[in-house]
């Protein structure tokens, strides 16, 4: 007995002077490691974030810690760019990745209110808004007029680069963007159907779908942002002004052209344009659908005519949003859903190197808009980047291209949305509807209250 | 043999290395969260006080009744789920005739082991609209295909489906070392009085395991009202918020919505929620506790 | 006895309904293993229940290349055996004091350190890494151990305090007269009567330290050198599509070393019981 108690005390001891044999040479091993890994091959790029550096003796090697998305193409690959371009202009600079979590900001906000905010952070219109209170976001107007920021920037995109008090928070690397309503094409000359016009054509594309067992529209409702996309898609065509209209205040939910979009929509539901799990279906199985021609039609971005290309290829194009009657139809043709938002680099003023982070923000939001216009064949950035594609811009771009000229309106993405409180509301209420376990009558009642 | 168990400095000994993680740790967030839910406080600003004024929005709020009425269904559905399969298994895997008693008792373990994400992931594989058991109803010829995990009103009780199927391995485990620390020889007097072995379990092992039950009842009533989750991720707790608890409130308020203060609110009453329950627990468990002491001092003085 | 045909099919009933219960426990393991060898098509539409063929392995590939596997396997093994270690320590301790002995106020303190379950880890978030800043343990591993220890801690007492109580208190008597001090008497005698239970929180405390993600987010997701293996996956998750496959295998991956310390440690709950039996006997 005592020799087992024995080795149980020293069993504790071994693992309790491990670890701390461990956290003691936890800092020396990091400065170490930098100084060994750096190929250029861009896998090695995501390796830069598992060589953390301070400012080491050794030159004037700076580190700065940036918190940016980094998981599928439309991400990778403008970082992996960005990242590679910032070696030749800016040697001695090194980034520190972490990898944004999709989790409504839960992990920055958390980082700000205990001080270890990145150097460097892609920051929501929420976030900028929110940080701006506590002054944990850097007034970037100088460094912007300095880099030539500013003589970049599309006159589109003003807006979205200056908040409400007309200073500059961050630096935007995505244009205005647009929600596109989109379909498949061979889907629709198989069963004989006419791109829908007005509700009604709609309505007898979702009985002839149906009959033949293809989901009308798939939604990915689990994400309130589509569900309140696939309101606005309507809702505009009776109020171009959309929720934008609703987040700012100018309009209200129980006008007569809301009410009417929310009955809408209560009839488009009860009658299946989306399926019937549409509120528990996530990205990836609502697309996986529409791309694999489970489902005619999908809601989503501009962003998707890459992925929607490579796919179905000549089989898919975006339509105009069907209204209520052909006039209609035709007049809202220059509206659209969706838009820019105030969103994009932002920089820790409590930075030791705040400046120089500040200048490396531009960088990369610079790179950011080149790599998206040549590899992922998205103009529809914030800055004018002078370079050409790898290749032709798809069909659906170059259409969404020809009729930028004529939309007259544009609305928001629910991340562009300033009232957080309306927001959160627009998003559940719209999923509610989605459901159909929900009531357009409810709907207009409860979103009128966090208005 | 007072003086004996009553040793000053070795309670202060024992008593201190938790003690002192838990008042840092544990305890001094949690006054926290109290003293912020009476203010308006984002997470980064200077909170100002606000008084009652969280509590009092939070009390008006609809989805305030839907998440406690979402936690009352979710504690029942897996308390008693979790602890009738969990008797019953660790019964029968404790029964030496069993075969491959050892295999079940690792396979019964099997989902506490995983992620919550696996085990969410599949089962919304299996539960979603053309999921597996939708097919399956088909297959059969039965039009019962329902959409599971999209139901207003249905959704909870799928979802406290899913966590208590999960979790339900944990207990058994938990009984299963309960039951093993009961000396043999008891069941052996059970044998001889002719008692069958499901009496005998009736009589001594569930009697014996009051105190592991007791806690059993607490960490799965407790979880029921913590649940979060499984609702995040099945469900993202929709559809418009039919499927929130409090913490799923806490969350929504403090990340999507900017206001701290309102949702550290929504964890407070849920800490009061779990205090009650677990002095009420105790409450109901007191009386039996005292008898046995009583008994066992009556024991001790015939002795 | 009289209707011993009757029970008997029944009791095949019974065991069936035993087997087919533990081959449903088990079939995430498969069902995961098959996930982590398919694209995210196969997941959602072409074949989400069947075997996977072609084998994609590149989402292996993909997650072995996407991180450093090896040191945030080291990290996550480092934490989570510390955190059991020091939970199991202070917990043993705290729930015999509080059970067994006697003195004033003992209800009340074991109570109150029950306040610890209630509170979910998101609320506490905030102040939680404040004192984790003020005991300046930023940046190293016990910034994790110590929060994880606090979070275990309530539940383990909980569980110890149970087994404790059904211990018959004539052991301490018996030991008493011997002469034996009240730490010889607990570590010796008490302490291996309780390994049934301990090797059960070894277990649980083990798998909760391990797949731990939102606390090691927020304190070591910015320190590459400390980072665990849940933090994983966050490299497959896009701000709309995620990459299921790759996200399999990292589960996978996670996955495995929880399972062998569960069966190691489910062996040793059968023979910690002959220690203890031993004992008693």
């Amino acid at each position: 007995m005592k020799k087992k108690l024995v080795s149980a005390i020293a069993c504790m001891t071994v693992a309790a002077s491990t670890l701390v044999g461990c956290t003691g040479s936890s800092a020396p091993a990091d400065t170490a490691a930098p100084a060994e890994t750096q190929t250029e091959t861009p896998a090695a790029e995501t390796k830069t974030e598992e060589t953390k550096t301070e400012e080491t003796a050794s030159g004037d090697k700076v580190t700065l810690s940036i918190y940016t998305q980094y998981a599928d193409d439309d991400t990778k690959v403008p970082y992996d760019y960005a990242v590679e371009q910032l070696k030749e202009a800016y040697p001695n600079v090194e980034l520190n990745l972490i990898v944004q979590a999709q989790d409504d900001g839960q992990t920055l906000k958390t980082l700000a209110a205990t001080g270890q905010l990145p150097d460097i952070y892609q920051a929501s219109t929420d976030l900028i808004n929110t940080f701006r209170e506590s002054n944990q976001i850097m007034v970037l107007n100088d460094v912007a007029q300095s880099t030539g920021f500013l003589d970049k920037l599309y006159d589109a995109n003003k807006d979205l680069a200056y908040a409400e008090d007309g200073n500059i928070y961050a630096f935007p690397f995505s244009g205005q963007e647009y929600v596109l309503w989109y379909y498949n094409k061979a889907l629709f000359e198989e069963n004989g159907l006419e791109v829908p016009k007005t509700y009604d054509d709609l309505l007898n594309c979702i009985e002839v779908f149906k009959g033949k067992g293809i989901t009308p529209l798939a939604l990915f409702g689990q994400e309130g942002w589509n569900t309140a996309a696939a309101y606005d898609v309507i809702a505009t065509r009776y109020a171009t002004g959309g929720i934008k209209a609703l987040d700012e205040g100018t309009a209200s939910v129980t006008d007569e052209g809301y009410v009417e979009a929310a009955k809408m929509m209560e009839k488009l539901v009860a009658a299946g344009l989306y399926q019937e799990d549409a509120t528990t279906t996530n990205y990836d199985q609502a697309s996986q659908k529409f791309l694999s021609g489970e489902a005619a039609m999908f809601i989503n971005g501009q962003w998707y005519i890459e992925d929607a290309t490579k796919e179905l290829g000549d089989n898919v194009d975006w339509m105009f949003y069907p209204a209520a009657d052909e006039a209609s139809y035709e007049a809202g043709k220059a509206a659209f859903s969706g838009g820019g938002s105030a969103s994009g680099f932002a920089v820790n003023p409590d930075s030791e190197n705040a400046a120089l982070a500040a200048e490396v923000a531009e960088f990369i939001t610079e790179k950011y808009c080149e790599a998206k216009v040549m590899y992922r064949h998205n103009p529809l950035v914030a800055l004018d980047t002078g370079k050409e594609p790898d290749s032709e811009y798809p069909a659906m771009m170059k259409k969404l291209s020809d009729t930028l000229p004529t939309i007259t309106s544009t609305t928001k993405f629910t991340w562009g949305l300033t009232n957080s409180t309306f927001n959160d509301a627009i998003q559940s209420e719209s999923q509610g509807l989605v459901s159909g376990q929900f009531t357009a009558d409810e709907f207009v009642e409860n979103v009128a209250d966090a208005q | 043999m007072k003086k004996y168990m009553g040793n000053k400095l070795a309670i202060f000994l024992f008593v201190v290395p938790a003690l002192a993680v838990f008042l840092i740790f544990d305890f001094i967030p949690i006054i926290q969260v109290f003293a912020y839910s009476f203010t308006d406080w984002n997470g980064l600003t200077i909170p100002n006080f606000t008084g009652l004024k969280n509590y009092l929005e939070l009390f008006g709020d609809r989805v305030f009744y839907t998440s406690n009425r979402n936690q009352l269904i979710f504690a029942v559905i897996i308390t008693v789920y979790q602890m009738f399969f969990a008797t019953v298994f660790a019964i029968t895997i404790s029964d030496k005739k069993m075969k491959g008693r050892k295999f079940l008792r690792v396979a019964y373990f099997i989902p506490v082991i995983l992620s919550v994400t696996v085990v969410c992931q599949l089962w919304g594989a299996i539960l979603s609209g053309e999921g597996l058991l939708n097919k399956l109803f088909e297959a059969f010829g039965s039009d019962f295909r329902q959409n599971w995990l999209g139901d207003r009103y249905k959704a909870i009780y799928v979802i406290a489906f899913v966590n208590a199927w999960q979790w339900m391995g944990y207990q058994f485990a938990l009984i299963v070392a309960g039951i093993k620390s009961i000396p043999s020889d008891y069941y052996e007097a059970a044998r001889i009085d002719g008692c069958s072995n499901v009496k005998a379990h009736m009589k001594i092992t569930i009697p014996l395991l009051a105190e592991t039950y007791k806690f059993c009842l607490i960490i799965s009533l407790t979880g029921g009202i913590k649940a979060f989750t499984e609702m995040n991720i099945l469900t993202g707790g929709g559809p418009n918020k039919s499927t929130f608890t409090l913490t799923y409130m806490m969350y929504n308020a403090a990340f999507k919505k900017s206001n701290y203060g309102y949702g550290l609110a929504a964890a407070s009453i849920m800490v009061i929620e779990c205090m009650l329950i677990m002095l009420v627990i105790n409450f109901i468990f007191r009386e039996k506790d005292q008898k046995k002491e009583e008994e066992r001092s009556r024991r001790k003085r015939s002795a | 006895m009289h209707n011993e045909g009757k029970k008997s099919i029944l009791h095949y009933v019974f065991v069936a309904f035993c087997w087919i219960y533990a081959a449903f426990s088990l079939y995430p393991l498969i069902w995961m293993l098959f996930y982590s060898f398919k694209t995210n098509q196969e997941i959602f539409v072409t074949n989400p229940f069947g075997f996977p063929w072609p084998l994609h392995y590149e989402n292996y590939i993909t997650a072995w290349t996407k991180y450093d596997v090896p040191l945030y396997f080291l990290n996550s093994l480092l934490v989570s055996v510390g955190t059991v270690a020091l939970t199991i320590f202070c917990a043993l301790l705290f729930s015999y004091a509080t059970s067994r002995m006697v003195w004033k106020g003992r209800t009340f303190t074991r109570l109150f350190l029950g306040l610890g379950m209630f509170i979910p880890v998101q609320a506490i978030m905030i102040p939680v890494v404040k004192v984790v800043q003020n005991f300046h343990l930023m940046g190293t591993r016990w910034s994790l151990i110590f929060p994880y220890i606090a979070i275990n801690l309530a539940f383990s007492c909980m569980v110890y305090y149970g087994f404790f109580k059904g211990i018959p208190m004539e052991l301490e008597e018996a030991a008493c007269m011997d002469g034996a001090t009240i730490y010889q008497t607990f570590f010796m005698i008490i302490e291996p009567l309780v390994r049934p239970a301990t090797v059960t929180l070894i277990i649980y405390i083990f798998l909760n330290a391990w797949n731990e993600f939102i606390l090691a987010n927020v304190v070591v997701g910015s320190i590459p050198a400390l980072k665990t293996l849940p933090l994983g996956v966050l490299f497959f998750q896009g701000e709309f599509t995620t990459d299921w496959g790759g996200m399999g295998a990292t589960m996978v991956i996670a996955s495995f070393p929880a399972i062998i310390v569960y069966s190691i440690f489910s062996e040793q709950v059968e023979s910690a019981m002959t220690i203890g039996g031993a004992v008693k006997g």
